[in-house]
């Protein structure tokens, strides 16, 4: 009796935690549909749409961004994101958000409730709850400002620059390439930079330019 | 294509196991490693730079503050200390950390190398010492003081501040040619006007006919006796480390300068190497960092100016620097406290803003560097010690004085237990009443040092004043890890003053 019981309360814990998420709004090559769902949670939760800055968290693409992050990083940060993640999707089985049916998983939570709960990690009481809540809150605002309109928005896009063509450029090849793949020749130098400073109206960086609203 | 009369090997020109016969090996192309290698070379002797990381051009660059320190430093810059947990960031490039730092030079003040004189037991490593060695790097590298016209207003209003204070301060020394204000340093300058050392060192290292070897990982120094014989370890891919061949390269002296985190760990993992002393990965300083935010009336355009271009040294002795700050607005916006909409009209203020930064000298905060058993990552241990975070408190509320007399509306200290914002220097005050703890303050240490400490006395440093380990006649170590003490400003320069002297000694000794 107690083993079924054991059973049933496994196969309920497992199908929380593994079931039931939706299809990712986008293609994604590492996160996790449920990974994807906390982050589009958390996103929203973080920055809400409209306001002092216009993007929403999920419109400025915070799970892509992170996808793209996680490729781009070592072993051990990829293994520690996808346990802060799993932590706060599913701290909230144990210890419930506020109001009715605080016991599920964030990104089931109403709008308040995420808010409530990640105020609740923001301004504890012990530094690695406020530690957990600030890595979150720094993946998230990183992927918020990869969104090119947040930059643009702020005015604080990178600016269009020419590199000179220096010495180095002659010896090193793009990462992975082999040297003979240089085409550039001593007769492709250019003056170095003579100092002029940038000016404030100066185009920015094609980049962040093009229209990705 | 060159005129180099050395060699540069990348990622894909390895296809088989090798070894080399040099004079000497150098490990690690940071700032230390890259004059060892130039000074060398121009000496005549033969050699071989290894450096784990690749080399970067600007289309390699990432403008992402994110992505980019996924792609240039170790651990994707999420690298931290245990004990009191604060980031800690280490380069893996060729250039090390001067791809991505902030190139502010600053010659060592004279009362603290004369400390380390006389309580580490040194002879020659006095201001006037130093000084003929940080000239011969100064010259090279074009480090001089961050012209007005690129400083921009988020550097010229800590100016302002400290003039109206009556605190002394003055434009960055920087190794830099040509900079524009893009702001950008962190992520690498594309307008190549930082003297990073794979533009400036490097090439000419090359020139007098260095080999530099790029993505090799030194995984152990081999030794026999009273000598080393080299070192030996894997070809890694870059960014993802995976190891291929094997190499081995026999030289008559080896030079570590692969960093201070990662020098203790080469030495612990090649059977506890150059320890007799017990000081291997020991005595671990930081120079901790803490920003405040600033929020001016009008436009500051932060988006211009050097990276770092103004500083104050007037409270060296105090115990801290303070310093104008700039990276990628992703970066700071971290910083920022709250979430939702507060959060994001705090964010929205940033083109308003400037950031300014202090570091402090804590040589009562300590830690350690340990080899972990798999791989040549650090574990980190540091603790900051209580008479420390008084100092910290000092500093941030010096900043929040400089602010408002610079004439900011509001700071946002960032600092558990404190309003997110304070908008007086009245309401400011409380950074210097409330009683802080470590964990309140949100730390930074990316000055790291003494891991492999100098000292006169063999039983209490690893290495003598000229960089030679008491333990072996012809194993050198050059990176900031043999620093006796934290410096008090920013260590980069000294570094290379030290190692310029290892240089021309060793070079007499070949
Ligand atoms: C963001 C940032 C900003 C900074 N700003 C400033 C500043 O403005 N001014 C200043 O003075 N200092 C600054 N610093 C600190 C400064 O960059 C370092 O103190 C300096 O780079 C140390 O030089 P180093 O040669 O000792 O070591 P590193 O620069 O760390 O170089 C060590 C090199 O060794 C390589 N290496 C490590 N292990 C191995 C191995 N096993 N095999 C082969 N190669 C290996 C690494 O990849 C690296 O390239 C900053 C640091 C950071 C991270
Ligand atoms: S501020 Fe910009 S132009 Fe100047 S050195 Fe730094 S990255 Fe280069």
């Amino acid at each position: 009796m107690g083993w079924i019981f054991f059973s049933v309360a496994l196969g309920y814990a497992v199908a929380r935690v593994v079931f039931g998420y939706r299809e990712p709004e986008s293609p994604l090559t590492r996160l996790t549909r449920g990974e994807a769902a906390f982050l589009a949670a958390a996103a929203d939760a973080t920055f809400p749409s409209g306001g002092a800055l216009r993007s929403s968290g999920r419109e400025a693409r915070i799970p892509a961004y992170v996808d793209r992050l996680l490729i781009a990083s070592h072993a051990r940060s990829r293994r520690q994101m996808r346990l802060l993640f799993f932590l706060l999707e599913h701290a909230t089985l144990f210890f419930p958000a506020p109001g009715l049916s605080g016991f599920r998983r964030f990104s089931s939570l109403t709008d308040e409730q995420r808010v409530a709960v990640l105020d609740g990690w923001a301004s504890s009481r012990f530094w690695q709850r406020r530690l957990v809540f600030g890595s979150l809150r720094a993946i998230l605002t990183l992927g918020y400002f990869a969104h090119p309109p947040v930059l643009r928005a702020l005015g604080l896009a990178p600016f269009a620059l020419r590199s000179p063509i220096c010495e180095a450029d002659l010896l090193y090849p793009r990462i992975g390439a082999h040297p003979s793949s240089i085409l550039l020749t001593r007769a492709d130098l250019t003056p170095p930079s003579d100092g002029t400073p940038i000016s404030l109206g100066a185009p920015i960086d094609p980049r962040y330019a093009e229209d990705d609203s | 294509m060159t005129d180099a009369a050395g060699d540069l090997r990348v990622y894909a020109e390895y296809d088989r196991d090798f070894s080399e016969e040099v004079d000497a090996v150098i490990v690690g192309s940071g700032p230390c490693g890259a004059v060892v290698a130039k000074e060398l070379t121009d000496a005549g002797k033969r050699v071989v730079l290894l450096e784990e990381g690749p080399p970067f051009t600007p289309s390699e660059y990432e403008l992402d503050g994110a992505l980019s320190m996924a792609r240039t430093m170790r651990e994707g810059g999420l690298r931290a200390t245990r004990g009191t947990v604060m980031p800690t960031m280490q380069a893996i490039a060729l250039g090390g950390g001067s791809l991505v730092n902030s190139a502010i030079c600053n010659r060592a003040p004279d009362f603290v190398l004369d400390r380390w004189c006389t309580d580490f037991e040194l002879e020659h490593t006095t201001l006037s010492d130093l000084d003929p060695h940080y000239d011969a790097v100064g010259e090279f590298l074009g480090i001089a003081p961050t012209p007005e016209n690129v400083q921009g207003e988020r550097n010229l209003s800590f100016k302002r501040g400290c003039d109206a204070l009556g605190y002394s301060s003055e434009p960055c020394l920087r190794n830099v040619r040509g900079c524009r204000g893009s702001g950008e340093c962190f992520t690498g300058c594309r307008m190549r006007a930082k003297q990073s050392m794979d533009i400036s060192y490097i090439p000419a290292a090359l020139r007098g006919g260095a080999r530099v070897l790029t993505s090799v990982r030194v995984e152990e120094v081999r030794a026999d006796g009273h000598r080393v014989l080299g070192v030996s370890g894997r070809v890694v891919a870059p960014f993802t480390g995976r190891p291929s061949h094997r190499f081995r390269v026999n030289a008559r002296a080896v030079v570590l300068a692969a960093g201070c985190m990662a020098t203790p760990v080469i030495l612990q993992k090649s059977g506890n190497l150059a320890n007799r002393s017990g000081q291997v990965g020991e005595n671990l300083q930081f120079h901790p960092g803490v920003a405040i935010m600033g929020v001016f009336p009008d436009p500051v355009h932060p988006e211009f100016g050097a990276t770092q271009g103004y500083q104050s040294r007037h409270f060296l002795r105090d115990g801290f620097k303070l310093e104008t700050l700039w990276a990628p607005p992703a970066v700071l916006a971290v910083r920022m406290p709250g979430s939702g909409d507060a959060f994001k009209r705090r964010l929205a203020q940033i083109p308003c803003a400037a950031i300014w930064d202090a570091i402090a000298s804590c040589p009562r905060s300590l830690g350690r560097v340990r080899a972990r058993r798999r791989g040549l990552d650090p574990n980190l241990t540091w603790h900051l010690h209580r008479d420390d975070v008084l100092i910290l408190a000092q500093a941030l509320w010096t900043l929040a004085e400089i602010f408002f007399a610079a004439g900011a509306r509001s700071i946002i200290p960032g600092v558990h237990g404190i309003p997110d914002e304070l908008h007086s220097r009245s309401e400011a005050e409380i950074l210097r009443t409330h009683s802080l703890k470590a964990s309140d303050i949100l730390t930074g240490g990316n000055h790291a040092f003494c891991t492999t400490r100098m000292h006169g006395d063999p039983s209490r440093g690893v290495v003598d004043e000229n960089g030679k380990c008491h333990d072996y006649e012809n194993l050198w170590i050059a990176d900031t890890g043999i620093f006796p003490r934290c410096p008090s400003v920013n260590p980069m320069w000294t570094g290379m003053a030290l190692a310029h002297r290892l240089a021309q000694t060793l070079a007499e000794r070949l």
